[in-house]
């Protein structure tokens, strides 16, 4: 487990390191995601221990939000000025880009399932007319 | 007879702060499964509730909490690297589905900043809050630097992309479920575009396809969103 650990530490450091540098252009957190990944897909393996610290570490995500959160109510004292407007476009700015992004989602999976069965159909109706 | 002086050491360490915090998100996790995972009982949106609640109560201020639970914020950042690990696991659907992958931030990006900025617009909001929106629907890091590159205010900023969070966090289960979503692929990425890591976070216990892809879609996101928004703006 500690070599897992210590592997998560040491990419992340680096992906500060190289964030810092403006050598990418996302915070050095994101960096650290894509150096484990490229290592993982180098090595073409997956160790048991890193598996399960990834497993116990996202599971519980949602907590390590919640400080950020009561800083939000901590500070919602910037939002007070245009708090309708403000309100208005997180509410349904976000529920539109989800209602958005899925519905279009969905059209382009249903039409492409429909494109590959009539290709798939096609030469059998071929063969039938001949 | 037990050492007065013991619990003098308590406030020095940020037993309190974390406490309050890992306490009030069990809670908040057993209240949302006791409901079958009600969407809008989000354990990280109830368990900021019970915080508050707590700290009000208390008298603890905020500044003395933040301080402490930086503890927990500190985790933050490995656990996003150890999101490297549902991607690695999902590489091969990942590959498969590119054009998937492509169309939702095709539809995503343009759809998160126009539909926020054009309702506070149209209910009449300043400039500087308009500049602000904009990147609300990055992750914190990304974001804070977009709107500072564009001209709006970073706390603002840091606050509105919180909120947002929750928001995708609990609309994008909601939104699944009312539209009747059968593939995980589908809801990741919508997720991860709208309600960055926080919203990963929900995803992640729809299933591991459903995390991988939000994972995906909060990076892609961000980047994208990064390198265009600042470029888009100086075009205007």
């Amino acid at each position: 487990m500690l070599e897992a650990i210590a592997r998560v530490i040491v990419w992340l450091a680096l992906g500060e390191v190289l964030t810092r540098l403006g050598l990418m252009p996302v915070p050095g957190p994101v960096t650290g995601l894509v150096l484990l990944y490229l290592d993982l897909v180098w090595h073409k393996a997956l160790p048991d221990d890193l598996g399960r610290l990834a497993d116990r570490m996202l599971a519980l995500f949602g907590l390590l939000f919640v400080p950020a959160g009561v800083g939000v109510v901590a500070h919602a004292d910037v939002l007070r000025a245009e708090f309708v407007p403000i309100l208005a476009a997180i509410l349904g700015g976000t529920v539109v880009t989800l209602l958005a992004t899925i519905t279009s989602l969905v059209l382009i999976r249903s039409w492409a399932k429909r494109r590959k069965q009539v290709s798939v159909a096609d030469p059998g109706e071929a063969d039938a007319r001949a | 007879m037990p050492d007065p002086q013991a619990w003098a050491s308590l406030p020095e360490q940020p037993i309190l702060e974390v406490g309050i915090t890992v306490l009030a998100f069990f809670a908040a996790v057993r209240l949302a499964r006791w409901s079958g995972n009600n969407p809008f009982l989000n354990p990280t949106l109830i368990a900021i509730v019970l915080v508050v609640i707590v700290l009000d109560v208390t008298g603890i201020s905020y500044t003395t909490y933040l301080r402490g639970a930086a503890f927990i914020q500190f985790l933050l950042a490995p656990t996003v690297v150890l999101l490297a690990v549902p991607l690695y696991r999902q590489t091969a659907l990942i590959r498969a589905s590119g054009g998937l992958i492509a169309a939702a931030l095709l539809v995503g990006l343009p759809t998160g900043v126009l539909s926020a900025v054009g309702i506070a617009w149209a209910l009449g909001a300043s400039k500087v809050t308009l500049l602000s929106l904009a990147p609300k629907g990055v992750t914190t890091g990304i974001a804070v630097g977009i709107s500072e590159a564009i001209g709006g205010v970073p706390a603002l900023t840091a606050v509105l992309v919180i909120s947002t969070g929750i928001t995708g966090a609990i609309a994008g289960p909601a939104v699944q479920r009312w539209l009747r979503v059968d593939d995980d692929r589908v809801t990741g990425l919508a997720i991860g575009i709208a309600g960055h890591g926080i919203g990963t976070a929900r995803a992640l216990q729809i299933s591991e396809v459903a995390g991988a892809f939000a994972g995906l879609g909060m990076s892609l996101n961000g980047v994208l969103t990064g390198v265009l928004l600042p470029l888009a703006m100086r075009g205007l």
